[in-house]
């Protein structure tokens, strides 16, 4: 936020570098938008939630520290701020902070109705173009990542589908269902292959492709880790790998390491090669973990937990590395991601209270706090090429989220001062006007602030409503 | 990413141990692994070429293309493309993206030895039985065939009749091998009379010869590096050597200077080598026995004989190093299984429970200043968090040792879900029903060979399973 400000007041020391970084981003975000009024004509509330958000990153850090942060705290500063942030200007003009402030504006593009029941988990395909969503009502669909179109919707499964993954070239989709088979589908056509992986002996809870596509490790509730040949549909390797239900697998970026974890509060690092377990990492509160993502670089692996943390662990030395809190994460297998921003890496990921989250990888501070879902969004998935967002939740839609943080700067230099369009986002109205567009009908823009305000208490998670079944997330209450 | 987690005694082992498996697709002849090391080429007897994917041990790939057995094949350093040739006199160069033959090269006579160039995957340089080395360029469909000197290069001192003797012997050698150097520039030939030649590409002139050994060359191979040259002859050693710089600029032929570094022999049973294999890094040379199940590896250092390999009971032919690991595959002459030989290394318990460490011998307990000290659960909790001040960077990418770069190698085979699998049926019978079936399954392989095209072969294996049912 100091950023903006000093950019707009002290231009000379500062624009070349602003201008520097928005040309850089806007030829990768430009696409990600089917018209470019979409951008323009909601710019003013998208920046001021950027306005009121950023100075957080610094003067609440200590905040952010405290042992269970609140969102009544994050709201509280965050307005304390946005009154502060013009005199902190001349402050931050001479002298450009080293490191910048992390800013994120993720807004709402589409929501994708169709799901008769809750969505457990949303994955974009690796390049970019797919997003498919999987079902507790025993359906996977599969929609354009750009438009946002329908495009499929693969049947087969006889019970709720807890997991799928894409392969690497994007043309097969597997997915593990409470049926315990794993079913291969070829995207094009819709059709699953003829011969299901059939193995294990529970619900199937999480699967990964290996980065050549060669290999499929699934993670299941008889708490074994199968690895699958699946050139000839073997099991190639089962390893005994956990004593409780296994939340999560992933493969490492060169596919050396496959990881697992489980609620019983352990997570392994195994060798693909030898199958022999190289690591065990475990918090000293052991809390059930529920997925684990390695990070892009593959050296550390982000770690979800039941304890509403989410921790990034450098498994090579078995530390803790960062600890992400402030969501709420206490019964259900929430999933998220890494999203790869321009400069800096963010963590994002659902929360059992509607929202999506946004934290800095490197500061630990919220970034960005988005609510539409309404109930649990159990899994948050980010395109590393175009930084799309896409999240699926306890009521049954699979949402679009764009960063439309870069189009913003652009479009206020282009255009308006910055005193004017700062007033409004003030504006509570904005927010209610947000919340009343939500019901509208699906694929029609519905950007909408992320401020304290915004969310409507009819939104906050009721306990009639997590009655509502959703067969797999549900069972990682324990 | 595996090296920093796996056990640094297992990871200073530099070559294998034991034999850790075998993989089975009709009858090898040859093997091949590609640059990466996650592809191995098989060659059947039948003609048909598959890859193998070394992850799974599965089959990735098949190609049908050739109709007699594979002689050799040799893959590009993209690992997109492969040559192979075979005994129906044929080089065929393999798209491996579409899986289809990009060029086929008919020669009139059968092919030993085809080798790709380096940098360019449409030449290729080959030697053919009692035939001129050719240099192949098949850039345009048709291709360019050159023929290569085969005479060796004699010095201007020697007097005119032993001159006449040695023109009318030069003339009855024949190249047994011919392969690139690393930059691609010249080419190395081995004779029938044990000469050493060197071939610069550009003017298709034999710049330098020596006399290496006795008998024949019957086979040449460099490392990785290009840098050492290792040569399988007939009199029974192995020998390794240095090469010069042949790319320097100012290089005068006749100041070449070439030494063999180290002799390898069985001095005591007087074994001879089937084929011979460098390791990885070219620290170790290895080779299959004639008449004999073992596999030897020497190591380059002090010339000594490291290890003997036992395995199956059966004798090897082709065997290969993998690009980096400490891995060797061997084809079974009689049986036509690839036996694979690598190391296993011992689960360690401690990485199952974080909480335990291996420990050689007792350490007496020092109970730490603040061990068994009350702290407020918040407090803990806040300070682990204030501990969390590091920088992080899940970007970057670190480059691994050993590990071949995206931007240099960026093919990747595509996937295909839908192989027929009837070789996986096969070695499941082979498997279950044991050494006398596998043994009839290569008698049909062998037939199929002489006859019948790879169309039938499928057929006549189903009729065999049918019958092998009904006993």
């Amino acid at each position: 936020m100091s950023d903006f400000d000093s950019a707009e007041s002290t231009p000379v020391p500062e624009r070349p570098r602003k201008r520097q970084r928005i040309y850089d981003d806007s030829e990768a975000s430009t696409p990600r938008y089917s018209s470019p009024d979409e951008v323009e004509g909601d710019h003013k509330p998208a920046r001021s939630s950027n306005l009121r958000r950023t100075p957080r990153s610094r003067s609440a850090s200590s905040e952010e520290r405290s042992p269970r942060p609140k969102y009544r705290s994050r709201s509280a500063s965050s307005s304390g701020s946005a009154g502060a942030s013009p005199s902190q200007t001349p402050d931050a003009g001479p002298s450009p902070p080293a490191y910048k402030p992390p800013q994120l504006n993720y807004k709402q593009k589409f929501i994708l109705r169709g799901h008769q029941k809750a969505v457990s988990q949303v994955r974009i395909s690796p390049d970019g173009c797919w997003i498919a969503s999987a079902s507790a009502d025993a359906t996977i669909k599969i929609w354009n990542a750009t438009t946002g179109k329908h495009m499929r919707t693969l049947e087969g499964h006889l019970a709720g589908i807890s997991a799928i993954a894409w392969s690497p070239d994007s043309n097969t989709l597997a997915s593990g269902s409470d049926d315990k088979i794993i079913r291969l589908w070829d995207r094009a056509s819709g059709i699953p292959y003829p011969v299901p992986l059939i193995g294990h002996h529970n619900y199937v809870f999480s699967l990964a492709f290996s980065p050549k596509g060669n290999m499929l490790a699934s993670g299941s509730f008889d708490e074994a880790l199968f690895l699958w040949d699946l050139r000839a549909r073997k099991l190639m390797r089962s390893l005994p790998a956990h004593s409780d239900p296994i939340g999560g697998v992933e493969f490492v970026r060169d596919g050396t390491l496959i990881g697992s974890c489980s609620t019983d509060g352990l997570i392994r690092v195994w060798d693909t090669a030898t199958g022999q377990c190289l690591k065990t990492i475990v918090h000293e509160d052991n809390p059930s973990v529920t997925t684990i993502r390695f990070s892009p670089n593959g050296r550390f692996i982000l770690a979800f937990t039941l304890d509403s943390s989410i921790r990034l662990w450098d498994y090579v030395s078995g530390t803790c590395k960062k600890t992400y809190q402030g969501h709420t994460n206490l019964k259900y297998s929430l999933g998220g991601t890494f999203v790869t921003g321009a400069t800096s890496a963010y963590i994002a990921s659902g929360s059992e209270d509607g929202d999506i989250f946004f934290w800095d990888a490197k500061t630990k501070e919220v970034v960005q706090r988005v609510s539409g879902h309404d109930g649990v969004v159990f899994w948050v998935d980010s395109c590393p090429m175009t930084g799309l967002v896409v999240s699926g939740g306890m009521d049954g839609t699979v949402r679009i989220w764009v960063d439309t943080y870069e189009d913003d700067t652009m479009a206020r230099e282009e255009a308006a001062p910055l005193e004017d369009d700062y007033k409004p986002k003030e504006d509570p109205e904005d927010d209610n006007m947000a919340v009343k567009q939500e019901d509208i009908e699906d694929s029609e823009e519905k950007y909408h602030n992320d401020t304290p305000m915004g969310r409507s208490p009819s939104r906050e998670r009721s306990p009639a409503r997590s009655q509502e079944q959703v067969t797999s997330p549900e069972r990682m209450e324990h | 990413m595996n090296l920093a987690l796996s056990d640094p005694f297992v990871l200073a082992q530099d070559y294998p141990e034991q034999t850790t498996g075998s993989l089975r697709s009709g009858h090898a002849t040859s093997v091949r692994f590609n640059r990466k090391g996650d592809c191995l080429a098989v060659g059947r007897v039948d003609g048909t070429v598959v890859i193998f994917d070394v992850e799974t041990q599965g089959i990735a790939r098949k190609l049908k293309g050739h109709t007699r057995q594979v002689q050799s094949l040799c893959w590009s350093r993209c690992g997109r493309y492969l040559l192979t040739s075979s005994q129906d006199w044929r080089c065929n160069l393999w798209d491996l993206q579409t899986g289809t033959i990009l060029r086929s090269v008919r020669f009139h006579a059968p092919v030993y030895i085809a080798e790709l160039h380096p940098w360019d995957h449409f030449k290729f340089v080959l030697s053919l039985f009692e035939d001129q080395p050719l240099l192949v360029d098949c850039t345009n469909p048709e291709p360019i065939k050159m023929k290569l000197p085969t005479i060796p290069k004699r010095t201007q001192i020697d007097d005119e009749q032993v001159d006449k003797k040695q023109a009318a012997q030069d003339a009855k050698q024949s190249t047994t091998v011919s392969i690139f150097t690393a930059s691609g520039d010249h080419i190395l030939a081995g004779t029938s009379k044990g000469w050493l030649n060197i071939i610069e590409v550009a003017t298709r002139k034999t710049i330098y010869s020596t006399k290496i050994c006795t008998g024949v060359v019957i086979y040449l191979r460099l490392t990785n590096s290009g840098r050492d040259l290792v040569v399988n002859a007939q009199d029974r050693i192995i020998r390794t050597i240095q090469l010069p710089n042949l790319s320097a600029k100012d290089l005068d032929p006749d100041t070449i200077d070439i030494e063999v570094e180290h002799r390898f022999q069985d001095v005591v049973n007087r074994l001879s080598w089937n084929h011979v294999a460098f390791s990885s890094t070219g620290e170790y040379v290895t080779a299959s026995t004639y008449n004999n199940h073992d596999i030897y590896i020497w190591e380059r250092n002090h010339g000594s004989l490291v290890k003997i390999l036992e395995g199956p009971k059966e004798e090897h032919g082709i065997v290969e190093w993998h690009p980096h690991r400490p891995m060797i595959a061997a084809c079974g002459l009689e049986s036509g299984r690839i036996h694979i030989w690598s190391i296993t290394s011992p689960q360690r318990w401690s990485a199952l429970a974080p909480d335990f460490a291996e420990v050689e011998e007792n350490v007496e307990f020092l109970e730490h200043e603040d061990e068994y000290d009350n702290h407020p659960e918040e407090e803990l909790l806040k300070q682990r968090l204030d501990l969390e001040d590091e920088d992080v960077d899940v970007l970057t990418i670190e480059p691994v040792k050993g590990e071949i770069l995206d931007s240099e190698n960026t093919f990747k085979m595509p996937f295909q879900l839908d192989l027929d699998d009837s070789d996986s049926e096969e070695e499941f019978i082979s498997i279950r029903r044991g050494e006398m079936r596998r043994k009839s399954f290569t008698g049909t392989d062998h037939l199929l060979d002489g006859d019948t095209g790879t169309s039938g072969d499928d057929r006549t294996l189903k009729k065999m399973k049918g019958r092998s049912k009904k006993r």
